[in-house]
């Protein structure tokens, strides 16, 4: 029985890969989040942990410590292209348009230049929203890296085991969760990210704006038309609510009061 | 080889579906369904039913995942009569549809129904997470119609130091984002997944194939997982809302919440009340929830502190051993 977890994990990739064989495709489609680029990494771990770990396990203090140092800045590397929302998908998100922002907008399609304008406006500060984020990501990993290098001690051949390869990656993970923490609660990122959602929501309605333009001239209902539609219909519902809810129900009349209206002449 | 069985397991597990009580739809309105479950044990003294209110984001189904992970199991061998909302899943047409919706229309439709059937002036009210704070709307707008409310995993301040998603949300402009559409599920649950994303994202994995081909184990990750991506798009008027109301402007605490043109006075709520936290919860930070104690205007108010995450209240094994009972033991003098 294989009780080496990285061993197992490279078998488990290698069944992955042949039951699909584009496995970095479908990372890609998925928008980063399937198994893929995850096993890689774990496999590069595994891999440099047992190099540099092996290597300097019999070398002085100071090449040990090199070495951790070694280790914690492939890590950082490793997680420098980590599937984050702010990365995810951009690529797919459509064509930038063309540069045009200065100039004046004039005659019948001023209107429309303008909107391009502004979308390619908004794309601008989504990029470099993008860029201050993914930043903000790097200089967390670099302390990450540090933090690591720092814990994880002079390396020992003999502790080389699964387990040892485990206890490093998890606390690898402590670190660079921790360093992650302190970067996002930061106001730095707080901004970017604000940025950057708020500067995708002019982009969608740009992009909205010159779908419904086109729309209308091919006389095809237009998402404002329905919403107005619906907007309509819940008022009416909420009418019809509001009037069953004040409409008196009409009380029983008891059995006591039936009786005296049959007695009566 | 065991990563063969890993993989032969998860592959077996890919289709495991997520619930094992029997329940019953007795009540429903638009998407929503009210669910009663089949009791198991004989009923508890006083016989008042407990009805869950679940979140608007993320599936109920959390609550019953499995023989061994149920709270609702949980609480039906305690006795309990319970009941169940299930929001469903907003589409298109559900845009518009406001919080004072969800509280004045669907929940109360759900408490008068249950009312009407068990001929009672009030019932007892669990609500859990985003879920508690629509319970406690619900009881300071209807104080007459909860007997006892029960919040677990509630946020009640949102600018609690520890608060990621508060301050990541404070300079949104919620009401752009929003737009006029709904706010999609996925992209939720990229924020979610962002809050810790090397631990959601990739130590999560490997614990999975570090771990033994064990089938119940295994069905056991692949049901929470599927919980965890299911998740609903949700109404972009409720979500503006909330969003707004809830995160950014703190009402609750500030005590300048309205819902449908009424003030939500968390001093007028007076009745019993169990506050449930997790010590160790990412998403709602324990001072988030303790603040309860300080708005309220019940006397009888307990607190209890599970040393668990969000997710580990709903599913890990030291909460079926424990909240349950907590909760059963909290409702029987009352």
């Amino acid at each position: 029985m294989d009780h080496d977890l990285w061993r197992q994990w490279q078998a488990f990739a290698s069944l992955l890969s042949s039951a699909n064989p584009a496995p970095q495709a479908r990372s890609a489609s998925d928008g980063g989040f399937g198994f893929a680029p995850f096993i890689d990494a774990a496999e590069r771990f595994t891999v440099a942990a047992r190099t540099i770990l092996d290597g300097a396990g019999n070398a002085s203090a100071r090449t040990a410590e090199e070495a951790a140092r070694t280790f914690s800045d492939f890590l950082r590397e490793q997680f420098a292209d980590f599937q984050m929302p702010w990365s995810a998908g951009l690529g797919a998100a459509g064509v930038q348009p063309a540069p045009m922002e200065d100039s004046p907008a004039l005659g019948p399609t001023r209107e429309h230049q303008q909107r391009w304008q502004r979308t390619a406006e908004a794309w601008r500060r989504i990029d470099d929203a993008r860029r201050r984020l993914q930043r903000l990501w790097s200089d967390a990993l670099s302390e990450a890296a540090t933090a690591f290098a720092a814990r994880i001690g002079p390396p020992r051949v003999a502790a080389l085991s699964a387990e040892a390869v485990r206890k490093l990656y998890d606390l690898w993970i402590e670190c660079a969760e921790e360093a992650y923490a302190r970067a996002a609660h930061g106001d730095a990122f707080c901004e970017a990210l604000s940025e950057f959602v708020n500067a995708s929501s002019q982009w969608r309605r740009e992009v909205q704006a010159s779908i419904e333009h086109s729309a209308k001239l091919l006389d095809l209902p237009t998402r404002s038309e329905i919403n107005t539609l619906t907007h309509r219909l819940k008022s009416v519902e909420e009418q019809l609510r509001a009037a069953s809810k004040t409409r008196k129900p009409r009380a029983p009349a008891s059995g006591a009061k039936r009786a005296r209206r049959r007695a009566k002449p | 080889m065991t990563s063969a069985a890993i993989y032969a397991a998860l592959a077996a597990a890919s289709h495991c579906a997520a619930g094992c009580s029997q329940k019953e739809a007795v009540w429903q309105s638009g998407k929503l369904s009210l669910y009663r479950y089949r009791p198991i044990a004989r009923p508890a003294a006083g016989g008042v039913p407990l009805l869950i209110v679940y979140a608007l984001v993320n599936r109920p189904y959390m609550m019953d995942l499995q023989e061994d992970r149920s709270l609702i199991r949980g609480l039906l061998a305690e006795g309990l009569d319970v009941y169940l909302i299930d929001w469903g899943y907003p589409d298109g047409a559900d845009r518009f549809t406001t919080l004072a919706d969800y509280i004045d229309d669907y929940l109360v439709g759900c408490v008068d129904y249950i009312l009407n059937t068990h001929r009672l002036n009030a019932l007892n009210m669990l609500g859990v997470c985003q879920g508690g704070v629509l319970s406690l709307c619900f009881t300071a707008l209807h104080p007459k119609r909860v007997r006892n409310l029960i919040t677990m995993v509630t946020p009640v301040d949102f600018h609690s130091p520890a608060d990621l998603l508060s301050k990541w949300v404070s300079k949104i402009d919620v009401a752009a984002w929003v737009g006029e559409g709904n706010v999609s599920g996925d992209a939720l649950n990229q924020l979610f997944l962002s809050l810790m994303p090397f631990r959601l994202m990739h130590q999560k994995y490997v614990d999975l194939f570090a771990g033994s081909p064990d089938q119940d184990r295994i069905e056991n990750f692949m049901r929470v997982e599927q919980w965890i991506f299911d998740s609903p798009d949700q109404a972009g008027a409720a979500f503006r809302e909330f969003v707004l109301w809830f995160y950014q402007e703190n009402r609750l605490v500030k005590n300048r919440l309205e819902i449908a043109g009424r003030k939500v006075d968390l001093h007028t709520v007076r009745l019993p009340l169990l506050n449930l936290i997790g010590k160790r919860d990412h998403l709602v930070p324990p001072a988030a929830s303790a603040a309860l104690q300080r708005l309220v205007g019940s006397d009888d108010y307990t607190v209890l502190e599970f040393d668990l995450g969000h997710i580990g209240m709903y599913v890990s094994a030291r909460a079926q051993r424990e909240v349950p009972a907590a909760i059963a033991r909290w409702l029987a003098p009352r």
